[in-house]
């Protein structure tokens, strides 16, 4: 994504320019949630001072009543005009919570993403990720509340029928252009409905960011069509659900791809392997954070491309991580168990993590296989040393909170937030009675 | 004969239906909506001559409804209110048309606003055709302009030889003269 670096004055000159009337102060919460602080574009420079103060204990999982004041820091290489065309014109700034004393405040997930980062740096590396977000399109029903259909069964459809998923996604690449997007690909995906929208990669801080922009513009985009878009990652039980397979690189320091290695046997680095090593040591503790609902873990099933086991492959597609054929500056890895209900701050912060642990300890990458996983048995796995991903978010959270690592990445403050989160989460829906029950043991008890 | 086609986007049904009624027998098609965003996929579906919304609609915000419509050009607007109150006139003041239906609907009135909308639609269409047209005449006269004064400046000619030059060359190659007169900027800019 093109960015500028605007100094203060060249800022406020700009959206003078530009005739901008409100600004957007935008951060992520702990759910991974955008939450705005609108302000006037006579407010800005009052802004720019750091000087916009929010009340934290508003915002879900973020302080304690007696320490809510925080402070917006806005990153003035994130101003951004929106392009569609509204009642006033409108633009936001990505912003850095700090606390009242000026120091950064460890529950903002942008500033810890930047913590690892500079961790990262110095070892020597800049972490690359291009995401591949996918998402559904659904129509509303008579009363305009969202529902699962993907096509209206009203009977006006005496014209050829129109393809309104396809035409929103059109209009959602024309305006993330405007926005200074790098659209690789979009296409329909297998589900009726479903969407996948990739841009290019950039480094972890800007990538976390584009996929929240990326998400703002989706659900805008989609209800300027009529539509209600979603990044719940399984809305139907018998349909594949929506990931968000990350494509990670680790740069050195001078831009050359650190993960490419010519002389080795399939081309990578020992910092690769290692990398690699850590995300499989530390996979099932993340996925706590890159799926972090009950309805993450419905999708991690068996016969639907998604993975459930953690191993790693060159080109198979079943395994957690995919070693892609393409070498040189394109040598990546793919990890394929996230998906877009994911914090992007927090999940590329915990896996960053987990790749430079691995690095710093020289991991060797257990469980590469090379045929498809999908066709052994449990006890072709079991000999294999071959461990499923967590089947629910209780044993996710469990595995995230015994690893230390992990607790390293998050810190203190956001570890504890994350664990009462969704231990909250898992004991709400343990107490709701789905309709599988009802459907299964009513009659038959 | 069809006089065009109007989406009626109102979650009470009676009004909708009796509206239907009124306007069917008029000789316009009628199509329905019960809610907000059901209204657009509609309008991106058959491409209305003209909307009526009922400010009490389901799912979204009428006004936000009406505004996404025309503000992506897919249609007009038209609201009905049970309430003419200082906010509402103030919301559709912004809309493309000035005008309104007030319940209880009266059919007369009804008649009057939806002949008036279209016809205030249809002057504004034109009107929006012929600024374009006339804009694009307009950037193609400075790029001429612009291509004539390199010519000048480079080849040592007048003002007619230069503007000759052009059209013959723009004749010869069989595209508009703009094309022709933008080519002779890029040639010239690279140099």
């Amino acid at each position: 994504m093109l960015k500028e670096n605007y100094s203060k004055e060249e800022l406020l000159q700009r959206v003078k320019e530009l005739e901008v009337e409100f600004i957007h102060l935008q951060f992520t919460d702990i759910m991974g949630v955008m939450k705005n602080v609108s302000i006037t574009s006579e407010q800005l420079s009052k802004a720019l001072n750091n000087e916009i103060m929010f009340d934290g204990s508003s915002i879900d999982g973020f302080v304690r009543i007696e320490e809510s004041d925080m402070y917006l820091r806005p990153d003035l290489s994130t101003f951004q005009v929106f392009p569609w065309s509204g009642e006033y014109k409108e633009a936001r700034i990505i912003c850095n919570i700090y606390n009242a004393d000026g120091t950064p405040f460890e529950g903002c997930p942008r500033n810890t993403l930047k913590r690892i980062i500079n961790e990262a740096k110095e070892m020597g590396y800049t972490m690359n990720v291009g995401p591949e977000c996918e998402f559904f399109l659904f129509n509303t029903d008579e009363k305009g509340e969202p529902s699962l259909e993907t096509h209206d069964n009203a009977g006006y459809f005496d014209l050829a029928p129109v393809d309104l998923g396809g035409n929103a996604r059109k209009s959602m690449i024309t305006v993330l252009k405007k926005m200074g997007f790098e659209i690789e690909a979009s296409h329909h995906e297998c589900a009726p409905g479903q969407h996948e929208i990739d841009f290019e990669y950039a480094d972890a801080l800007t990538t976390a960011d584009n996929i929240m922009t990326f998400k703002m513009v989706v659900r805008i985009i989609a209800q300027r069509h009529g539509l209600h878009a979603t990044f719940m990652p399984k809305p139907k039980d018998n349909i594949a659900g929506s990931g968000m397979h990350l494509n990670i690189s680790l740069a050195n320091l001078d831009g050359s791809n650190a993960f490419y290695d010519e002389n080795d046997k399939i081309q990578l680095s020992k910092p690769a392997y290692h990398f690699l090593g850590g995300l499989v040591k530390h996979a099932k503790a993340f996925t706590a954070i890159t799926n972090p609902t009950v309805n993450s873990y419905k999708r991690l099933v068996p016969g639907y491309e998604a993975p459930v086991m953690i191993a790693w492959a060159e080109s198979n597609r079943s395994p957690l991580i995919r070693v892609p054929a393409k070498k040189g500056n394109s040598t990546r890895v793919e990890l394929r168990s996230p998906d877009p209900s994911a914090n992007p701050y927090l999940a590329l912060a915990t896996t960053l993590k987990a790749g430079i642990d691995g690095i710093k300890n020289e991991v060797e990458p257990k469980n590469k296989v090379s045929s498809n996983l999908y066709d052994m048995n449990e006890k072709e796995l079991k000999d294999l040393g071959i461990d499923r991903l967590p089947t629910n978010l209780k044993e996710a959270i469990i595995e995230f909170s015994q690893d230390k690592t992990m607790k390293d990445a998050l810190g203190d403050h956001l570890f504890e937030r994350v664990i009462n989160a969704a231990l909250y989460e898992w004991n709400e829906y343990s107490k709701y009675i789905s309709q599988w029950e009802i459907d299964r043991y009513l009659m038959k008890f | 004969m069809l006089k065009g086609k109007i989406i009626i986007a109102d979650s009470g049904e009676y009004t909708r239906k009796s509206i239907k009624d009124l306007l069917t027998k008029r000789g316009y098609k009628i199509y329905e909506a019960t809610d907000g965003l059901g209204a657009i996929r509609m309008c991106r579906t058959i491409y209305p001559e003209l909307v009526i919304i009922d400010t009490n609609l389901w799912g979204m915000d009428a006004f936000q409804v009406g505004r996404i419509i025309e503000e992506d050009n897919l249609s007009t607007v038209i609201y009905i209110t049970n309430n003419v109150n200082s906010n509402f006139l103030e919301q559709i003041k912004k809309m493309k048309v000035f005008a309104y239906i007030s319940n209880p609907i009266m059919k007369d009135n009804l008649y009057q606003m939806v002949e008036f909308a279209l016809m205030n639609a249809n002057k504004i269409k034109n009107l929006e055709k012929k600024v374009s047209k006339l804009q694009s005449k307009l950037e193609g006269r400075k790029i001429i302009d612009k291509a004539k004064g390199i010519l000048m400046d480079k080849e040592k000619i007048t003002e007619e030889e230069a503007y000759k030059s052009i059209r013959r060359e723009s004749m010869d190659r069989c595209e508009k003269i703009e094309e022709t007169a933008n080519r002779i900027i890029d040639k010239y800019s690279k140099e």
